[in-house]
């Protein structure tokens, strides 16, 4: 017997709660990442934003409408302008969503991970439910939690002039925005890792979807093909926000065709997903 | 396992494959491509299966395989090891996604680390370790979780003959003293012959022998070293009546008897291991055929397992 061994013994339970196993992938996912400390450093930057609109509401509402000068519709505390500030973001997001989403299901596959995920108690749903909340947490720490603070600092710089409707709905129309379209785009970047076993090839399939779907949906704007704007894949979302938060559509076709392209994008991502995550090795 | 049938797309992997195991060590024997990961994976419930029914621990893998796999722990062959985590906090994530308590997967994840005697290099990055410290950590996250079965595929792939020693120790521990079913998926047939009480032989899908490694098991079939002078004819036509089998070896003649088929050669379960001498004796008396040299060759697991495959 090694000199080293202990002896094994058979375990006895302890009687303590047990997690599920999307919680346990889901706090894996979040927590694995943030021990890089640059990440706390990008997260910040995508926090400047609000640290902006704070100060711009700040001024506001103690000095009036004369702030409405600065920023236009990005500075208001109507519920636009917190869907404005969101779309805003969409750089954040994707820079955010690219370094803690993309190698989420790349890397299981390149080094045979998945084969250990499912010898064990769970299922498709766990593991894929599991990875997606770990995307849902970065988009809402950049997205909805800045509304949420803006929304309870308003409140709390002039309660008289905001009233509790900032404080109540619009914090519900953004969770229900931010959950919805969190967990869609998480699980179009999820597809995407699914596809390969490199995240630098998910990075620039990322890159391709978000930026240069959106550089399109520029270009046929500028050249007054509005209807082309469909492939906009973030603007999609924003768009049909509008139907939520009560605001004028952010781009040139129907809020609702864009609610369906991005039901669209969530099936076929779903359906890759359903078709790639395989408890098989990936022979290199 | 009864009639199991596995295909991919239409390549059939398994075929009709039927047995039923008790906990000990058991050796998964078969060349390259004869479905032995496959097997395991089926039993797993890794893989939706063509026909036939699987069932561990009283489970149907077909439908429960979820509940089933609390008690199996897996090693794989390739990969397992999930980069940008420490040794111990990929044990303890494996036993917390296997139904423990995050506190008790973590002290347990100590625990089977200092087992497989990674105590000193649990707070590494898992990236970093040697081949032999991979396979000792794939080892721990497959028994974090205390399981009745532990499937092992190839577990001492890429180690040297040290390292082999030791992955092999451990295993036998924990099948021969510590209670575990072990399914030892390999083709390094030393390391069946250290660990296993019993061997399956796949071979293109199909189990083609299933048996006991215990050497008492293989006397049946006894291999002679013979060398002599006198009438050779009459003494190789006498053990011809006998069923043997001959095989030149430079000098030496190789006669294989079947003690099957040699009267009187029975004695309970067994065999006598001196009728074969005895009849060979017999044979060079009545031929007239005088012996240099008879001695009997062990015969090894290697050669069996050649043997059985080849046939």
């Amino acid at each position: 017997m090694p000199v080293y061994e202990r002896g094994y013994t058979h375990w006895q339970p302890s009687g303590r709660r047990v997690n599920p196993a999307w919680l346990v992938i889901a706090r894996r996912g979040i927590t694995e990442p943030l021990k890089r400390r640059w990440l706390f450093l990008l997260i910040l930057m995508a926090w400047v934003p609000a640290i902006v609109k704070g100060g711009i509401i700040y001024f506001k509402l103690k000095a009036g409408n004369l702030m409405d000068l600065v920023g236009g519709g990005w500075t208001s505390i109507e519920p636009e302008g917190f869907l404005r500030f969101i779309e805003g973001q969409r750089f954040s997001v994707f820079v955010l969503l690219a370094i803690t989403g993309a190698g989420l299901i790349s890397t299981d596959r390149r080094e045979n991970g998945m084969s250990l995920y499912f010898s064990r108690p769970l299922g498709l749903l766990d593991y894929i439910g599991g990875k997606a909340l770990t995307i849902v947490a970065f988009y809402c720490l950049i997205t909805l939690a800045p509304v949420c603070v803006l929304c309870l600092f308003s409140y709390l710089v002039a309660p008289g002039a905001t009233g509790p409707d900032l404080l109540l709905m619009t914090p519900l129309r953004t969770l229900v925005y931010c959950l919805l379209a969190g967990t869609s785009i998480s699980l179009v970047l999820l597809a995407f890792s699914s596809l390969g076993t490199r995240s630098v090839f998910v990075m620039v399939w990322w890159t391709v979807l978000v930026s240069g779907t959106e550089t399109v949906g520029a270009i046929a704007e500028g050249l007054g093909r509005g209807s082309l704007q469909a492939v906009n894949f973030l603007g999609q979302y924003h768009n049909a926000g509008s139907l939520l938060f009560g605001a004028p559509p952010r781009l040139e076709i129907s809020p609702w065709i864009s609610l369906a392209i991005v039901v669209a994008w969530t099936g076929l991502a779903l359906w890759v997903l359903r078709r790639q995550i395989r408890p098989v090795e990936v022979v290199s | 396992m009864s009639a199991l049938t596995f295909a991919y797309l239409t390549e059939p992997v398994l075929k009709g494959v039927d047995f039923t195991l008790d906990k000990g060590a058991i050796g998964l024997l078969g060349p390259n491509g004869s479905g032995k990961t496959t097997l395991l994976r089926c039993l797993l419930g890794q893989v939706p299966l063509s026909r036939g029914q699987v069932s561990v621990l009283g489970w149907d893998m077909a439908t429960q395989a979820r509940a089933a796999r609390a008690g199996l722990g897996w090693m794989p062959e390739r990969g397992g090891v999930i980069p940008g985590m420490s040794g111990v906090g990929l044990v303890a994530y494996m036993g917390e996604l296997s139904g423990m308590p995050a506190r008790d997967a973590m002290q347990r994840a100590h625990e089977v680390l200092h087992y497989v005697g990674l105590a000193d290099e649990r707070y590494r990055a898992c990236q970093d370790y040697s081949q032999g410290m991979k396979q000792r950590l794939k080892l721990a996250q497959a028994l974090v979780h205390d399981p009745e079965w532990l499937f092992l595929d190839e577990p001492t792939s890429g180690l040297d003959p040290r390292g082999r020693v030791s992955i092999l120790e451990l295993i036998r521990d924990l099948a021969w003293n510590k209670g575990l079913g072990v399914i030892l998926s390999t083709h390094l047939l030393a390391d069946v012959e250290a660990v296993c009480r019993e061997i399956l032989v796949l071979r293109a899908g199909e189990l083609l022998a299933r048996q006991a490694v215990d050497t008492h098991a293989r006397q049946a079939r006894q291999v002679f070293e013979v060398e002599g002078f006198g009438n050779e004819e009459a003494f190789v036509a006498g053990l011809r009546d006998l069923g043997a089998q001959f095989e030149p070896d430079g000098r030496l003649l190789l006669v294989t008897l079947d003690l099957s088929k040699l009267p009187d050669a029975r004695q309970g379960a067994g065999f006598d291991t001196a009728a074969g001498v005895n009849a060979i004796l017999r044979v060079a008396a009545a031929s007239d055929f005088a012996l240099r040299r008879l001695r009997r060759r062990p015969v090894t697991l290697a050669e069996e397992f050649y043997r059985m495959v080849e046939a």
